[in-house]
């Protein structure tokens, strides 16, 4: 998939997130030891920030992950996943 | 690799590698932002500064706003002692909203000293004859990050080249992926190089895009010189770096790159430091203003003696120990959200002054410059491997003793860079006051972290009262869950985890 429109679906994503369980979601590209932000809502609290690896290049992160049901967190990064890989 | 001194054509060079539109489109007006005229007009029209315009002045800098440069004159007019301890004090106050009490430490790691210019003031100018050249290989430049994470406990380097074609982009990539490479098992747990800072010429925009596929931290260029004049003069024509301009928005062609991570300073004792201060201010604002975006940190080192380097001892404007701390005081004032880094250039009496000002966010320790010097071994320094001769060689754990004895915690910390908290959002965060709390709890975990893998028992004593009291402070400052977490990331890094943060 195009760069450009994953950024925009990974966005559309993170905000349903936000809305309807106030979790910040963002996403970051892996360049060597650096995660740079890329698209999504940063963090405002000071949990510490857990990256799940979508691949090699990018990360989605949140320091709430728990609470977003589980099942939907799943459906959510292979969701991402399988479109990384189109 | 040693090599041979070589005659390089340098004009062709500069002709190759400047590229006129990658300046060209942020001038205005055909002009670059630093105008000697005005500057000089501003220092000169507020010599008898007001107290009452001077206090408002402070408080503008305590909410965080970048001054402009008619409030920075205004400043560094002020003559009155009362007013000058005043704004060391608030200069203190900013320090601690926006950084807290930690202070961060790195170590330079040079990897070649080939040079196709010739500045009059540097050691690896190109006609020194008398500096051994040398260009680290690739495994030599790992050796070296071999000693630095796995032997002395760094966890940031800012790694310095020459500007020459053995050294170009491609070079700096291979380096820092190299540097990224190396895990050293520890006491406890094991050492990595997290954050790769670079010290290298100003490069075009296609090359800082290839470092930021690498994972660059921050990019560092320093002006040396804001003064249009002075900077022809000491920059012989026919140089690449005799080109102000292609070096005075190679921090723009960076943040265009995605780098977002640039690195501001001067050297001062080529010119005026007055005026230094001001083209800092003038360069700050204006990647702000078109980048949101400015500098992360500002370094401020004076000219130090070099191997067969006269001009050194012949500049007129070398800069006093007191207007040197003024000119710290100045720049936390001016840019307060800016990071401040104290280097080892300076002489262990006035860096454990300055520290004691607390206005200063990095410094360096454990500090050789020689090419080769960590791997191989050395201790004395020897001025013809060096670019300068530094004033303070002592360990990282002597300097961090010290630090602790002072009351400040040392941070290894590097977390904002991986976990996307840079260029504008960590901006945001500095701003708000709230990247504060980011750096002291990172702080606790990295200080855990070394003490737990290098420190001897006498520096576990004394670093230990300090974690207690950061520990202590943290509590009333972070949601209980947050507190909680730290707690449990701290006994974790007992356990012999590492590279855990906030």
């Amino acid at each position: 998939m195009e760069r450009e429109t994953f950024i925009s679906k990974f966005t559309a994503l993170a905000e349903r997130i936000k809305q309807t369980y106030g979790v910040n979601l963002w996403l970051v590209e892996v360049l060597g030891k650096r995660h740079s932000y890329v698209a999504g809502h940063k963090e405002d609290s000071f949990l510490p920030p857990e990256p799940i690896y979508l691949n090699d290049r990018f990360a989605v992160v949140s320091n709430e992950w728990e609470k977003i049901p589980e099942e939907e967190r799943k459906q959510l990064i292979s969701f991402l996943k399988e479109d990384l890989l189109k | 690799m040693f090599l041979n001194f070589e005659t390089v054509e340098t004009q062709s060079l500069a002709d190759q590698i400047i590229k006129e539109n990658e300046i060209e489109r942020y001038l205005e007006k055909g002009r670059d932002f630093i105008n000697d005229e005005e500057i000089w007009e501003k220092l000169n029209k507020h010599v008898e500064p007001d107290p009452v315009r001077v206090r408002e002045i402070l408080a503008k800098s305590l909410a965080i706003e970048t001054l402009e440069p008619d409030e920075l004159a205004v400043l560094i007019n002020v003559k009155d002692p009362e007013l000058g301890e005043e704004m060391f004090a608030t200069a203190r106050e900013i320090k601690k909203k926006v950084y807290d009490n930690r202070i961060v430490t790195f170590a330079p790691l040079y990897c070649g000293n080939l040079c196709i210019n010739n500045c009059l003031y540097c050691g690896f100018r190109r006609e020194n004859r008398v500096i051994k050249r040398r260009v680290l290989t690739i495994e030599e430049v790992k050796r070296e990050a071999e000693v630095l994470a796995g032997e002395i406990g760094h966890k940031r380097l800012i790694v310095v080249y020459g500007e020459h074609p053995a050294t170009g982009a491609e070079y700096i990539r291979d380096t820092i992926e190299a540097i990224y490479s190396v895990k050293v098992k520890t006491r406890r747990g094991y050492g990595q190089i997290r954050r790769v800072n670079v010290n290298a010429a100003p490069m075009s925009i296609d090359e800082l895009k290839m470092l930021k596929e690498v994972g660059i931290g921050t990019y560092q260029v320093f002006q040396e010189t804001y003064h249009h004049e002075t900077y022809a003069q000491i920059h012989p024509k026919g140089t690449v770096k005799h080109h102000y301009q292609w070096r005075l928005y190679c921090h723009h062609r960076a943040l265009e790159a995605g780098v977002d991570d640039v690195a501001l300073g001067v050297l001062f004792g080529l010119y005026d430091w007055r005026f230094e201060l001001m083209g800092l201010l003038y360069h700050a604002r204006d990647l702000e203003r078109k980048f949101g975006i400015g500098p992360h940190t500002i370094s401020f080192p004076r000219l130090e003696p070099a191997a067969n380097t006269p001009f050194v001892q012949e500049t007129k404007y070398k800069v006093s120990d007191e207007d040197f701390k003024k000119v710290i005081c100045l720049i936390r004032l001016a840019v307060p959200y800016t990071g401040m880094i104290l280097t080892a250039r300076e002489p262990a009496h006035i860096r454990r002054e300055i520290l004691g000002l607390g206005i200063v966010t990095q410094t360096d320790a454990s500090t050789k410059i020689g090419i080769g010097a960590y791997s191989d071994r050395y201790t004395e320094q020897e001025l013809e491997r060096q670019q300068f001769q530094i004033g303070d060689p002592r360990s990282l754990e002597e300097v961090i003793r010290e630090l602790a004895e002072m009351g400040y915690i040392t941070s290894f910390c590097t977390a904002g860079y991986r976990c996307g908290r840079t260029g504008e959002r960590i901006m945001d965060l500095l701003v708000k006051g709230k990247e504060r709390i980011f750096c002291k709890l990172n702080a606790v975990l990295t200080f855990k972290e070394w003490l737990d893998d290098f420190a001897s028992e006498e520096t576990k004593k004394v670093a230990q009262r300090v974690i207690e009291k950061e520990m202590e402070e943290l509590k009333g400052m972070v949601p209980e869950g947050v507190y909680q977490k730290l707690l449990e990331y701290y006994q974790r890094i007992e356990n012999g985890e590492r590279d855990l943060y906030f």
